[in-house]
């Protein structure tokens, strides 16, 4: 992992949202957001089902475009990065496979498009421990190897910022625990992470800070000291702002 | 973008749907072949312009394989989902298209060149059992292979083009099949005139089918090529202007 600085030798946040707003025809799924995230921290990104968190992780990633305001990447809009695998890997779906290719040929087709040598993808594949079943095709997967598969592909340009969506379903208990120390190291190594997910006791255990949505809007972004110092748990916190939770 | 070509060329290998594909096309060609060549009486099949139906059953069914083929590899990575993971490393998208283009146009080739072929070595082997004298020279066979050829490279494009642009796949799919099967042979009356510059109609006139009433094959060259080109714009359009779910 390579962090790379601006010219006048500070880092620019490594995400930065500003204004963001995107529209649905009436629906207004992400509305004026604004928050950005420094290097090194690991950040759960919350809020009720339909709050817009995905469609937020949408546009930071140029899968989708803005109605108004911006998402940027280390500065950049995402397809303005010279290598954007190199530097962001992100997993949003658990099942972004073709259900006919090995898991090692769907990580093979993102390395070459990615001009990453086929040396990565056997490296990936012994990181997510899945290297035993990389030839079997995908539909033999479980929801948790394909949760295993999707954050290797991630991890294919050795990224510095992880953005990943929801990525403790289908994992059995061993399965969250890798999961939660892989993150915590990434982040001790420099690296950023900005997770989704409704498992707060498990994003209580694996974040330094929460930025929590509804409605896509804003409700909180805190770090998880300031809650524990105002005497609430992350869950408490999160329904008090969320209304319950409704949604 | 020789990156991206070369992971395209791998998605097109690596599943078993092309596989399943090119094993329908070889099945439906030995079968439209025999069925023709077994059906028609002798003397009809004695025809120069009959055996070049006959044997241009290859261009046909070789053209509407590499047109789903080329749909299915911008229609399957939505299905499927792997348009995201595909669009996070790449995400310059005209530069995604460009490469399906040129990997389904040269599958589409393989796929029409071995249609042609195969279509070609049974239909002889068809006449030499009824007994009719194959009225084709070396010139004829050329132009069989290598329009079969070009014009199922040039529908493979065409059907990236209509799958980038319509993207659900049973939609892109039956509409393909249904203009290739049906509806072209509509056509007919004051229609007529028209069909020849109707897209599966040009890729027979490039095989040299029908030499007398469909237009030459450099100009179907011509203009099937112009719908590839059309049909990759539309595709290419769609795909850079419309979000990604």
């Amino acid at each position: 992992m390579r962090i790379r600085r601006g010219q006048d030798g500070a880092a620019d946040p490594v995400v930065a949202v500003s204004s963001l707003t995107k529209r649905f025809g009436e629906l207004t799924a992400v509305d004026g957001l604004s928050f950005a995230l420094e290097a090194g921290t690991v950040t759960g990104f919350l809020g009720p089902n339909g709050a817009g968190k995905t469609t937020t992780l949408r546009l930071l990633l140029g899968l989708a475009e803005p109605t108004a305001g911006e998402a940027l990447v280390f500065g950049r809009r995402y397809r303005e990065l010279d290598q954007p695998a190199r530097r962001v890997g992100a997993v949003l779906e658990s099942n972004d496979f073709h259900p006919g290719r090995s898991g090692r040929d769907h990580l093979r087709v993102l390395a070459l498009a990615a001009e990453i040598p086929q040396v990565r993808v056997e490296e990936v594949l012994e990181l997510v421990e899945l290297e035993r079943a990389a030839g079997r095709r995908v539909k033999t997967y479980s929801l948790g190897m394909r949760q295993r598969l999707g954050l290797a592909a991630a991890l294919l340009g050795d990224p510095e910022l992880l953005i990943l969506d929801e990525p403790a379903n289908g994992l059995d208990p061993a399965g969250v625990h890798w999961l939660r120390t892989f993150l915590r190291g990434f982040a001790e190594r420099g690296g950023t992470v900005l997770v989704s997910s409704h498992a707060l006791a498990e994003i209580a255990q694996t974040v330094d800070q929460v930025v929590i949505i509804d409605r896509g809007r804003l409700v909180s972004s805190a770090a998880l000291d300031e809650l524990a110092g105002r005497g609430e748990s992350l869950e408490e916190a999160y329904l008090e702002l969320t209304a319950g939770g409704a949604g | 973008m020789m990156a991206q070509l070369r992971s395209e060329l791998l998605k097109q290998r690596s599943s078993q749907t092309n596989l399943g594909l090119f094993a329908g096309m070889l099945g439906l060609v030995l079968l439209a072949v025999l069925l023709h060549g077994f059906g028609l009486p002798a003397g009809d099949l004695a025809k120069r312009n009959n055996q070049l139906m006959v044997f241009g059953r290859g261009e046909f069914l070789g053209a509407l394989f590499a047109a789903l083929l080329g749909a299915m590899s911008f229609t399957g990575e939505i299905r499927h989902g792997t348009i995201r993971p595909t669009f996070l490393v790449s995400p310059w998208r005209s530069r995604v298209v460009a490469a399906k283009v040129a990997a389904s146009t040269l599958m589409g080739a393989g796929f029409g060149l071995v249609a042609s072929a195969l279509a070609a070595v049974v239909g002889a082997g068809v006449l030499g059992a009824c007994g009719v004298d194959v009225q084709l020279d070396g010139g004829d066979y050329l132009l069989l292979v290598s329009g079969g050829t070009a014009a199922s490279a040039l529908w493979a494009a065409i059907g990236v083009g209509i799958g980038a642009t319509l993207r659900d796949q049973v939609p892109t799919l039956i509409g393909i099949s249904a203009w290739l099967l049906f509806v072209e042979g509509l056509f007919g009356g004051d229609l007529a005139d028209v069909s020849r510059f109707a897209p599966g109609t040009l890729g027979m006139a490039i095989s040299g089918q029908e030499p007398d009433t469909l237009l030459a094959p450099a100009v179907s060259l011509l203009l099937l090529a112009l719908y590839a080109l059309a049909a990759a714009a539309a595709g290419w359009l769609g795909t850079t202007r419309r979000d990604v779910a």
